[in-house]
Protein backbone atom coordinates (compact mmCIF):
# COMPACT_ATOMS: atom_id res chain seq x y z
CA UNK A 1 0.00 0.00 0.00
CA UNK A 2 1.37 3.27 -1.11
CA UNK A 3 1.32 6.02 1.97
CA UNK A 4 0.69 9.15 0.77
CA UNK A 5 -2.34 9.38 3.23
CA UNK A 6 -0.07 8.53 6.03
CA UNK A 7 1.17 11.61 5.64
CA UNK A 8 -0.01 13.88 9.02
CA UNK A 9 -3.06 15.48 9.01
CA UNK A 10 -3.66 14.82 5.09
CA UNK A 11 -7.54 13.92 5.63
CA UNK A 12 -7.88 17.23 7.44
CA UNK A 13 -5.41 19.01 4.61
CA UNK A 14 -7.44 17.38 1.91
CA UNK A 15 -10.66 18.35 3.63
CA UNK A 16 -9.45 22.27 2.95
CA UNK A 17 -8.51 22.03 -0.57
CA UNK A 18 -11.73 20.29 -1.26
CA UNK A 19 -13.70 22.75 -0.02
CA UNK A 20 -11.35 25.94 -1.02
CA UNK A 21 -11.62 24.15 -4.76
CA UNK A 22 -14.83 23.66 -4.99
CA UNK A 23 -16.28 26.73 -3.42
CA UNK A 24 -14.16 28.37 -6.11
CA UNK A 25 -15.96 25.78 -8.79
CA UNK A 26 -19.66 26.47 -7.28
CA UNK A 27 -19.38 29.63 -5.39
CA UNK A 28 -20.30 30.11 -1.70
CA UNK A 29 -24.59 29.23 -1.97
CA UNK A 30 -23.79 25.88 -2.27
CA UNK A 31 -21.43 25.60 1.11
CA UNK A 32 -22.49 23.32 3.31
CA UNK A 33 -23.36 20.87 0.13
CA UNK A 34 -19.80 21.16 -0.13
CA UNK A 35 -18.71 19.91 3.03
CA UNK A 36 -21.14 17.45 2.99
CA UNK A 37 -19.28 16.29 -0.60
CA UNK A 38 -15.89 16.58 1.05
CA UNK A 39 -16.32 14.56 3.76
CA UNK A 40 -17.95 11.81 1.44
CA UNK A 41 -14.93 11.93 -0.69
CA UNK A 42 -13.05 11.42 2.56
CA UNK A 43 -15.22 8.60 3.33
CA UNK A 44 -14.52 6.84 0.37
CA UNK A 45 -11.52 7.00 0.49
CA UNK A 46 -11.53 5.23 3.53
CA UNK A 47 -13.41 2.31 2.01
CA UNK A 48 -11.90 2.13 -0.88
CA UNK A 49 -8.75 2.51 -0.87
CA UNK A 50 -7.84 -0.27 1.95
CA UNK A 51 -8.91 -2.26 -0.81
CA UNK A 52 -7.61 -1.04 -3.84
CA UNK A 53 -4.23 0.79 -2.65
CA UNK A 54 -3.95 4.55 -2.79
CA UNK A 55 -4.74 5.97 -6.37
CA UNK A 56 -1.45 7.49 -7.97
CA UNK A 57 -2.75 10.75 -6.90
CA UNK A 58 -4.82 11.01 -4.39
CA UNK A 59 -5.41 14.53 -3.83
CA UNK A 60 -6.66 14.17 -7.67
CA UNK A 61 -8.82 11.07 -6.71
CA UNK A 62 -10.59 12.87 -4.01
CA UNK A 63 -11.37 15.91 -5.49
CA UNK A 64 -12.89 14.06 -8.56
CA UNK A 65 -15.42 11.89 -6.28
CA UNK A 66 -16.58 15.27 -4.06
CA UNK A 67 -16.80 17.13 -7.12
CA UNK A 68 -18.98 15.12 -9.26
CA UNK A 69 -21.06 14.55 -5.67
CA UNK A 70 -21.51 18.00 -5.67
CA UNK A 71 -22.97 17.98 -9.44
CA UNK A 72 -25.49 14.89 -9.32
CA UNK A 73 -26.48 17.34 -6.08
CA UNK A 74 -27.12 20.40 -8.10
CA UNK A 75 -28.55 18.47 -10.67
CA UNK A 76 -31.55 16.57 -8.15
CA UNK A 77 -32.15 19.99 -6.68
CA UNK A 78 -32.21 21.81 -10.23
CA UNK A 79 -34.36 18.88 -10.86
CA UNK A 80 -36.63 19.32 -7.95
CA UNK A 81 -36.47 23.03 -8.73
CA UNK A 82 -37.87 22.41 -11.95
CA UNK A 83 -40.83 20.54 -10.80
CA UNK A 84 -41.82 23.26 -8.80
CA UNK A 85 -41.78 25.61 -11.63
CA UNK A 86 -38.30 27.45 -9.78
CA UNK A 87 -35.57 28.52 -11.46
CA UNK A 88 -32.37 26.87 -10.78
CA UNK A 89 -29.73 29.50 -9.35
CA UNK A 90 -26.77 26.90 -8.40
CA UNK A 91 -26.92 25.60 -11.98
CA UNK A 92 -25.83 28.48 -13.32
CA UNK A 93 -22.47 28.87 -14.78
CA UNK A 94 -20.00 28.81 -12.28
CA UNK A 95 -17.18 31.78 -12.17
CA UNK A 96 -15.13 29.49 -14.51
CA UNK A 97 -12.64 32.70 -15.10
CA UNK A 98 -12.06 34.60 -11.88
CA UNK A 99 -11.78 38.14 -11.76
CA UNK A 100 -9.28 37.93 -10.01
CA UNK A 101 -6.31 36.11 -12.45
CA UNK A 102 -3.73 36.69 -9.54
CA UNK A 103 -5.45 34.39 -7.62
CA UNK A 104 -6.33 31.68 -10.86
CA UNK A 105 -5.40 29.07 -10.71
CA UNK A 106 -3.42 27.16 -7.71
CA UNK A 107 -4.67 24.97 -5.56
CA UNK A 108 -2.83 27.23 -2.75
CA UNK A 109 -4.49 30.03 -4.07
CA UNK A 110 -7.87 28.25 -3.76
CA UNK A 111 -7.04 28.02 0.01
CA UNK A 112 -5.44 31.58 0.42
CA UNK A 113 -9.09 32.81 -1.07
CA UNK A 114 -11.13 30.61 1.02
CA UNK A 115 -8.82 31.91 4.07
CA UNK A 116 -10.27 35.37 2.75
CA UNK A 117 -13.33 34.57 2.34
CA UNK A 118 -13.33 33.74 6.41
CA UNK A 119 -12.55 36.79 7.04
CA UNK A 120 -15.35 38.80 5.08
CA UNK A 121 -16.16 42.05 7.36
CA UNK A 122 -19.60 40.69 7.32
CA UNK A 123 -18.50 37.76 9.18
CA UNK A 124 -18.33 38.62 13.18
CA UNK A 125 -14.41 37.92 14.32
CA UNK A 126 -15.29 34.78 16.26
CA UNK A 127 -17.18 33.11 13.86
CA UNK A 128 -14.10 33.90 11.26
CA UNK A 129 -11.74 31.89 13.24
CA UNK A 130 -14.61 28.88 13.89
CA UNK A 131 -14.76 29.11 9.78
CA UNK A 132 -11.35 29.12 9.15
CA UNK A 133 -10.52 26.13 11.68
CA UNK A 134 -13.50 24.31 10.28
CA UNK A 135 -12.83 25.09 6.47
CA UNK A 136 -9.12 25.69 6.10
CA UNK A 137 -8.30 22.75 8.76
CA UNK A 138 -10.91 20.43 8.40
CA UNK A 139 -11.37 20.13 12.45
CA UNK A 140 -15.05 18.73 12.98
CA UNK A 141 -17.48 20.91 15.54
CA UNK A 142 -16.64 19.06 18.96
CA UNK A 143 -12.94 19.25 18.13
CA UNK A 144 -12.93 22.94 17.35
CA UNK A 145 -14.96 23.17 20.88
CA UNK A 146 -12.54 21.10 22.44
CA UNK A 147 -10.01 23.50 20.88
CA UNK A 148 -11.32 26.50 21.90
CA UNK A 149 -13.12 25.96 25.51
CA UNK A 150 -16.25 26.54 23.83
CA UNK A 151 -19.51 24.56 24.07
CA UNK A 152 -20.08 22.58 20.99
CA UNK A 153 -23.18 24.64 20.42
CA UNK A 154 -21.55 27.98 20.91
CA UNK A 155 -19.15 26.45 17.75
CA UNK A 156 -22.02 25.58 15.81
CA UNK A 157 -23.87 29.08 16.71
CA UNK A 158 -20.72 30.84 15.50
CA UNK A 159 -20.84 28.57 11.97
CA UNK A 160 -24.40 29.37 11.35
CA UNK A 161 -23.85 33.05 12.21
CA UNK A 162 -21.10 32.79 9.60
CA UNK A 163 -21.97 30.67 6.85
CA UNK A 164 -25.74 33.00 6.73
CA UNK A 165 -23.50 35.85 6.52
CA UNK A 166 -21.31 34.57 3.65
CA UNK A 167 -24.70 32.99 2.13
CA UNK A 168 -26.22 36.39 1.55
CA UNK A 169 -22.84 37.70 0.18
CA UNK A 170 -22.90 34.85 -1.90
CA UNK A 171 -25.78 36.49 -3.94
CA UNK A 172 -24.30 39.92 -4.29
CA UNK A 173 -20.41 38.83 -4.18
CA UNK A 174 -18.18 41.60 -6.46
CA UNK A 175 -15.27 39.22 -6.01
CA UNK A 176 -12.04 39.38 -4.73
CA UNK A 177 -9.64 41.73 -6.34
CA UNK A 178 -6.37 42.81 -5.53
CA UNK A 179 -7.76 46.00 -3.77
CA UNK A 180 -10.07 44.32 -1.87
CA UNK A 181 -8.09 41.33 -0.68
CA UNK A 182 -5.27 44.40 0.59
CA UNK A 183 -8.26 45.48 2.81
CA UNK A 184 -9.28 42.13 3.91
CA UNK A 185 -5.71 41.11 4.88
CA UNK A 186 -5.39 42.71 8.31
CA UNK A 187 -8.41 40.78 9.38
CA UNK A 188 -6.32 37.65 7.76
CA UNK A 189 -3.55 38.26 9.72
CA UNK A 190 -5.86 38.57 13.49
CA UNK A 191 -7.31 35.44 11.97
CA UNK A 192 -4.12 34.05 11.77
CA UNK A 193 -2.66 35.56 15.19
CA UNK A 194 -6.08 34.69 17.03
CA UNK A 195 -5.04 30.79 15.67
CA UNK A 196 -1.76 30.86 16.60
CA UNK A 197 -2.31 32.15 20.55
CA UNK A 198 -5.07 29.61 20.77
CA UNK A 199 -2.45 27.39 20.67
CA UNK A 200 0.26 29.40 22.23
CA UNK A 201 -1.19 30.66 25.33
CA UNK A 202 -4.10 27.85 26.06
CA UNK A 203 -4.03 26.13 29.07
CA UNK A 204 -5.05 23.09 27.46
CA UNK A 205 -2.75 20.04 28.93
CA UNK A 206 -2.68 18.51 24.91
CA UNK A 207 0.90 19.53 24.15
CA UNK A 208 0.16 17.94 20.61
CA UNK A 209 -3.24 19.86 20.20
CA UNK A 210 -1.50 22.87 21.11
CA UNK A 211 1.10 22.77 18.80
CA UNK A 212 -1.03 21.55 16.02
CA UNK A 213 -3.05 25.19 16.18
CA UNK A 214 0.22 26.91 16.36
CA UNK A 215 1.16 24.59 12.64
CA UNK A 216 -1.95 25.39 11.36
CA UNK A 217 -1.20 29.35 11.67
CA UNK A 218 2.06 29.02 10.66
CA UNK A 219 0.64 27.05 7.16
CA UNK A 220 -1.79 29.81 6.71
CA UNK A 221 0.49 32.34 7.21
CA UNK A 222 3.11 31.04 4.85
CA UNK A 223 0.85 30.64 2.45
CA UNK A 224 -0.49 34.62 2.60
CA UNK A 225 3.33 35.73 2.90
CA UNK A 226 3.37 33.38 -0.80
CA UNK A 227 1.10 35.96 -2.32
CA UNK A 228 1.66 39.40 -3.55
CA UNK A 229 -1.14 40.56 -1.17
CA UNK A 230 0.46 38.96 2.03
CA UNK A 231 4.20 40.43 0.80
CA UNK A 232 4.66 43.32 3.23
CA UNK A 233 5.95 44.16 6.96
CA UNK A 234 3.00 43.28 9.03
CA UNK A 235 2.81 39.51 7.46
CA UNK A 236 6.21 38.59 7.66
CA UNK A 237 6.53 39.95 11.30
CA UNK A 238 3.58 37.72 12.24
CA UNK A 239 5.14 35.29 10.84
CA UNK A 240 8.52 35.82 12.60
CA UNK A 241 6.38 35.83 15.76
CA UNK A 242 4.93 32.79 15.01
CA UNK A 243 8.44 31.03 14.78
CA UNK A 244 9.95 32.47 17.58
CA UNK A 245 7.39 31.70 19.93
CA UNK A 246 6.62 28.12 17.94
CA UNK A 247 10.45 27.37 18.78
CA UNK A 248 9.59 27.71 22.71
CA UNK A 249 6.47 25.87 22.35
CA UNK A 250 7.46 22.57 23.76
CA UNK A 251 9.70 23.67 26.43
CA UNK A 252 7.24 25.47 28.33
CA UNK A 253 6.03 22.45 29.56
CA UNK A 254 8.03 19.71 31.46
CA UNK A 255 6.85 15.61 30.68
CA UNK A 256 4.05 15.37 33.15
CA UNK A 257 2.63 18.49 30.58
CA UNK A 258 2.78 21.17 33.26
CA UNK A 259 3.42 24.69 32.45
CA UNK A 260 7.44 25.78 33.16
CA UNK A 261 8.01 29.02 34.25
CA UNK A 262 10.70 30.81 32.14
CA UNK A 263 13.51 30.74 34.28
CA UNK A 264 13.21 26.65 34.64
CA UNK A 265 12.64 26.43 30.64
CA UNK A 266 15.88 24.54 29.13
CA UNK A 267 17.04 26.73 26.64
CA UNK A 268 19.13 23.99 24.71
CA UNK A 269 15.49 22.69 24.14
CA UNK A 270 14.56 25.65 21.82
CA UNK A 271 14.34 24.49 18.51
CA UNK A 272 17.25 26.59 16.51
CA UNK A 273 15.50 25.91 13.62
CA UNK A 274 12.96 27.91 14.38
CA UNK A 275 14.50 30.49 15.96
CA UNK A 276 16.47 30.95 12.93
CA UNK A 277 13.35 30.70 10.51
CA UNK A 278 11.60 33.65 12.46
CA UNK A 279 14.68 35.83 12.82
CA UNK A 280 15.02 35.25 9.36
CA UNK A 281 11.27 37.08 8.80
CA UNK A 282 12.12 39.84 11.51
CA UNK A 283 14.92 40.94 9.05
CA UNK A 284 12.48 40.67 6.39
CA UNK A 285 10.18 42.53 8.13
CA UNK A 286 12.43 45.72 9.06
CA UNK A 287 12.24 46.66 5.22
CA UNK A 288 10.52 50.20 5.25
CA UNK A 289 9.21 52.37 8.07
CA UNK A 290 5.78 50.63 9.23
CA UNK A 291 6.07 48.98 12.86
CA UNK A 292 3.40 47.03 14.01
CA UNK A 293 2.01 45.35 16.89
CA UNK A 294 3.19 42.23 15.26
CA UNK A 295 6.48 43.83 15.20
CA UNK A 296 6.87 44.55 19.09
CA UNK A 297 5.57 41.02 19.94
CA UNK A 298 8.01 39.61 17.44
CA UNK A 299 11.01 41.97 18.63
CA UNK A 300 10.52 40.77 22.22
CA UNK A 301 10.01 36.98 21.67
CA UNK A 302 13.42 37.76 19.79
CA UNK A 303 15.17 39.15 22.52
CA UNK A 304 14.31 36.17 24.94
CA UNK A 305 15.47 33.28 21.96
CA UNK A 306 18.69 35.15 21.81
CA UNK A 307 19.12 36.02 25.31
CA UNK A 308 22.37 33.41 26.77
CA UNK A 309 20.24 32.96 29.94
CA UNK A 310 17.58 34.06 32.20
CA UNK A 311 20.43 36.64 34.18
CA UNK A 312 21.83 37.83 30.10
CA UNK A 313 17.98 39.12 29.07
CA UNK A 314 18.29 42.30 28.01
CA UNK A 315 15.67 43.95 29.88
CA UNK A 316 15.64 47.11 29.36
CA UNK A 317 15.50 46.76 26.01
CA UNK A 318 12.71 44.85 26.25
CA UNK A 319 11.24 47.22 28.06
CA UNK A 320 11.06 49.71 25.63
CA UNK A 321 9.74 47.21 23.17
CA UNK A 322 6.29 46.88 25.82
CA UNK A 323 6.29 50.50 25.56
CA UNK A 324 6.45 50.59 21.46
CA UNK A 325 3.95 48.05 21.66
CA UNK A 326 1.56 49.69 23.62
CA UNK A 327 2.15 52.64 21.97
CA UNK A 328 1.05 51.23 18.52
CA UNK A 329 -1.85 49.04 20.34
CA UNK A 330 -2.79 50.58 23.84
CA UNK A 331 -3.46 47.94 26.20
CA UNK A 332 -2.42 47.61 30.08
CA UNK A 333 -1.57 44.17 29.29
CA UNK A 334 1.29 45.61 27.57
CA UNK A 335 2.23 48.32 30.53
CA UNK A 336 2.09 45.03 32.66
CA UNK A 337 4.83 43.66 30.23
CA UNK A 338 6.80 46.56 30.48
CA UNK A 339 6.85 46.68 34.34
CA UNK A 340 7.91 43.01 34.66
CA UNK A 341 10.69 43.97 32.47
CA UNK A 342 11.52 47.65 34.24
CA UNK A 343 11.73 45.11 37.50
CA UNK A 344 14.32 43.36 36.40
CA UNK A 345 16.00 45.73 34.92
CA UNK A 346 15.72 48.16 37.62
CA UNK A 347 14.32 46.42 40.60
CA UNK A 348 11.12 45.88 41.78
CA UNK A 349 10.33 49.46 43.21
CA UNK A 350 10.77 50.62 39.76
CA UNK A 351 8.71 47.77 38.21
CA UNK A 352 5.90 49.15 40.66
CA UNK A 353 5.96 52.55 39.78
CA UNK A 354 5.76 51.47 36.03
CA UNK A 355 2.07 50.21 37.03
CA UNK A 356 1.17 53.37 39.05
CA UNK A 357 -1.29 55.03 37.19
CA UNK A 358 -2.13 52.37 34.94
CA UNK A 359 -5.72 51.56 36.22
CA UNK A 360 -6.56 47.96 35.10
CA UNK A 361 -9.98 47.74 33.63
CA UNK A 362 -11.85 44.64 35.52
CA UNK A 363 -11.22 41.61 33.65
CA UNK A 364 -7.35 42.52 33.69
CA UNK A 365 -7.60 42.92 37.76
CA UNK A 366 -9.53 39.97 38.28
CA UNK A 367 -7.15 37.67 36.40
CA UNK A 368 -4.19 36.10 38.11
CA UNK A 369 -1.69 37.24 35.85
CA UNK A 370 -2.31 41.35 37.20
CA UNK A 371 -2.47 39.34 40.82
CA UNK A 372 0.90 37.20 40.24
CA UNK A 373 2.80 40.14 38.66
CA UNK A 374 1.72 42.30 41.96
CA UNK A 375 2.26 39.71 44.44
CA UNK A 376 6.05 39.13 42.92
CA UNK A 377 6.89 42.65 42.82
CA UNK A 378 5.56 43.04 46.36
CA UNK A 379 7.41 40.68 48.19
CA UNK A 380 10.68 41.25 46.09
CA UNK A 381 10.04 44.84 47.42
CA UNK A 382 9.78 43.84 50.72
CA UNK A 383 5.90 44.57 51.14
CA UNK A 384 4.69 41.06 52.41
CA UNK A 385 1.60 42.08 53.45
CA UNK A 386 0.74 43.14 50.10
CA UNK A 387 2.18 40.64 48.47
CA UNK A 388 0.01 37.86 50.30
CA UNK A 389 -3.51 39.64 49.47
CA UNK A 390 -2.41 39.38 45.81
CA UNK A 391 -1.24 35.77 46.17
CA UNK A 392 -4.24 35.06 47.42
CA UNK A 393 -6.26 36.70 44.65
CA UNK A 394 -3.86 35.16 42.27
CA UNK A 395 -4.45 31.73 43.21
CA UNK A 396 -8.47 31.92 43.54
CA UNK A 397 -8.44 33.73 39.98
CA UNK A 398 -5.95 30.67 38.25
CA UNK A 399 -8.34 29.50 34.99
CA UNK A 400 -6.78 26.25 35.29
CA UNK A 401 -4.71 23.50 37.67
CA UNK A 402 -2.13 24.16 35.51
CA UNK A 403 -1.63 27.71 36.07
CA UNK A 404 -2.26 27.29 39.66
CA UNK A 405 0.85 24.97 40.15
CA UNK A 406 2.69 26.95 38.01
CA UNK A 407 1.76 29.92 40.91
CA UNK A 408 2.37 27.38 43.34
CA UNK A 409 5.76 26.49 42.36
CA UNK A 410 6.59 30.16 41.81
CA UNK A 411 5.31 31.68 45.03
CA UNK A 412 7.25 28.90 47.06
CA UNK A 413 10.78 29.02 45.23
CA UNK A 414 10.46 32.74 46.12
CA UNK A 415 10.13 31.69 49.31
CA UNK B 1 -6.34 -24.11 5.14
CA UNK B 2 -10.36 -23.65 5.76
CA UNK B 3 -11.23 -20.65 4.70
CA UNK B 4 -14.26 -18.90 6.50
CA UNK B 5 -16.31 -15.99 4.87
CA UNK B 6 -17.04 -13.11 7.19
CA UNK B 7 -20.12 -11.36 6.41
CA UNK B 8 -20.78 -8.09 8.31
CA UNK B 9 -24.33 -8.18 9.83
CA UNK B 10 -26.47 -5.27 11.34
CA UNK B 11 -27.56 -5.96 14.31
CA UNK B 12 -30.00 -3.29 16.68
CA UNK B 13 -28.79 -1.11 18.59
CA UNK B 14 -29.90 1.13 21.04
CA UNK B 15 -26.50 3.03 21.33
CA UNK B 16 -27.45 6.41 20.32
CA UNK B 17 -23.69 7.48 19.92
CA UNK B 18 -22.22 7.26 16.60
CA UNK B 19 -24.36 9.04 14.46
CA UNK B 20 -22.05 11.66 13.80
CA UNK B 21 -20.07 11.85 11.04
CA UNK B 22 -16.33 10.89 11.74
CA UNK B 23 -13.69 13.87 11.38
CA UNK B 24 -11.09 13.98 8.83
CA UNK B 25 -8.54 13.67 11.73
CA UNK B 26 -10.84 10.70 12.89
CA UNK B 27 -10.72 9.09 9.57
CA UNK B 28 -6.91 9.30 9.19
CA UNK B 29 -6.76 7.40 12.38
CA UNK B 30 -8.91 5.08 11.23
CA UNK B 31 -6.88 4.75 8.14
CA UNK B 32 -4.03 4.18 9.96
CA UNK B 33 -5.14 1.66 12.14
CA UNK B 34 -6.82 -0.08 8.67
CA UNK B 35 -3.37 -0.54 7.18
CA UNK B 36 -1.70 -1.60 10.33
CA UNK B 37 -5.01 -4.51 11.07
CA UNK B 38 -4.41 -5.53 7.36
CA UNK B 39 -0.69 -5.87 7.29
CA UNK B 40 -0.89 -7.67 10.72
CA UNK B 41 -3.25 -10.15 8.77
CA UNK B 42 -2.11 -9.76 5.24
CA UNK B 43 -0.95 -13.74 5.20
CA UNK B 44 -4.74 -14.68 6.29
CA UNK B 45 -6.77 -12.44 4.07
CA UNK B 46 -7.99 -14.22 0.93
CA UNK B 47 -9.95 -11.59 -0.23
CA UNK B 48 -10.91 -8.32 1.42
CA UNK B 49 -14.27 -8.52 -0.27
CA UNK B 50 -16.54 -4.96 0.10
CA UNK B 51 -19.94 -3.35 0.87
CA UNK B 52 -22.76 -5.30 -0.72
CA UNK B 53 -24.85 -2.81 -3.27
CA UNK B 54 -28.06 -3.71 -5.08
CA UNK B 55 -28.93 -6.91 -6.00
CA UNK B 56 -31.87 -8.96 -7.73
CA UNK B 57 -32.66 -12.65 -6.68
CA UNK B 58 -33.58 -14.79 -9.41
CA UNK B 59 -35.78 -17.60 -9.19
CA UNK B 60 -37.81 -20.04 -11.42
CA UNK B 61 -41.05 -18.14 -13.08
CA UNK B 62 -43.74 -18.19 -10.30
CA UNK B 63 -41.47 -18.71 -7.41
CA UNK B 64 -43.64 -17.77 -3.86
CA UNK B 65 -41.99 -14.65 -2.96
CA UNK B 66 -41.34 -12.19 -1.83
CA UNK B 67 -38.59 -13.38 -0.03
CA UNK B 68 -35.58 -11.50 2.18
CA UNK B 69 -33.04 -9.62 0.32
CA UNK B 70 -29.46 -10.83 1.73
CA UNK B 71 -28.73 -6.91 1.75
CA UNK B 72 -31.28 -6.25 4.63
CA UNK B 73 -28.82 -8.66 6.92
CA UNK B 74 -25.59 -8.26 5.72
CA UNK B 75 -23.45 -5.19 4.65
CA UNK B 76 -20.24 -6.25 3.28
CA UNK B 77 -17.75 -9.75 3.21
CA UNK B 78 -14.72 -10.49 3.31
CA UNK B 79 -12.69 -14.31 3.22
CA UNK B 80 -10.11 -15.27 5.53
CA UNK B 81 -7.96 -18.45 5.35
CA UNK B 82 -6.98 -19.98 9.22
CA UNK B 83 -5.93 -23.08 10.72
CA UNK B 84 -9.59 -23.10 12.99
CA UNK B 85 -12.68 -20.48 13.00
CA UNK B 86 -10.88 -19.01 16.28
CA UNK B 87 -8.40 -17.89 13.55
CA UNK B 88 -10.47 -16.39 11.75
CA UNK B 89 -12.85 -14.63 14.89
CA UNK B 90 -9.49 -13.30 15.91
CA UNK B 91 -9.31 -11.30 12.02
CA UNK B 92 -12.41 -10.38 12.54
CA UNK B 93 -12.59 -9.25 16.23
CA UNK B 94 -9.81 -6.83 15.40
CA UNK B 95 -11.18 -5.50 12.58
CA UNK B 96 -11.16 -1.65 13.17
CA UNK B 97 -14.91 -0.38 12.88
CA UNK B 98 -16.45 -4.00 12.36
CA UNK B 99 -17.31 -5.21 16.17
CA UNK B 100 -19.40 -2.04 17.30
CA UNK B 101 -22.76 -1.28 18.99
CA UNK B 102 -24.59 -1.92 15.95
CA UNK B 103 -22.78 -4.31 13.74
CA UNK B 104 -21.15 -7.37 14.40
CA UNK B 105 -19.61 -10.12 11.79
CA UNK B 106 -20.80 -13.23 11.29
CA UNK B 107 -17.64 -15.82 10.91
CA UNK B 108 -18.89 -18.88 8.74
CA UNK B 109 -16.71 -22.06 7.48
CA UNK B 110 -16.56 -22.37 3.70
CA UNK B 111 -16.52 -26.33 3.58
CA UNK B 112 -15.06 -27.73 1.01
CA UNK B 113 -15.12 -31.86 0.22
Amino acid sequence: MSTAARVEHFFRHEYGRMVSTLARRFGLAPLELIEDAAQAALMAALTHWPRTGEPDNPAAWLYRVAHNRVLDQLRQQAGHHRLHGAHAPELRPARQDPTDPALAGDVADDLLRMLFVCCDPVVPPASQLALALKILCGFSVPEIAHRLFVSEANVYKRLQRAKSALRERATLDGGLDLPALAARRPAVEGVLYQLFTEGYLSSHPGLAIRAELCDEALRLGHLLAAHPVGQGPSTYALLALMWLHRARLSARVNDAGELLLLEEQDRSAWSADAIAEGLAWLARSAAGDSFSRFHAEAAIAAEHCLAPSLAATRWDKIAELYALWDAVEPSPLHQLGRAVAVAEAEGPEAGLAALDGVGPPTWLEGSYLWQAVLADLHRRAGQLETARRHRAAAERAAPSDAVRALLARRFSAAG
Amino acid sequence: MPKFLCLQRSLPSTATSGGDKPSPAQMQEMYAKFGAWQEKFKDRMVDMGGKLGGGQLVTVPGADGPFTEVKELCGGYMIVEADSIEGAIEVAQECPGLIRPGSGCEVIEIETP
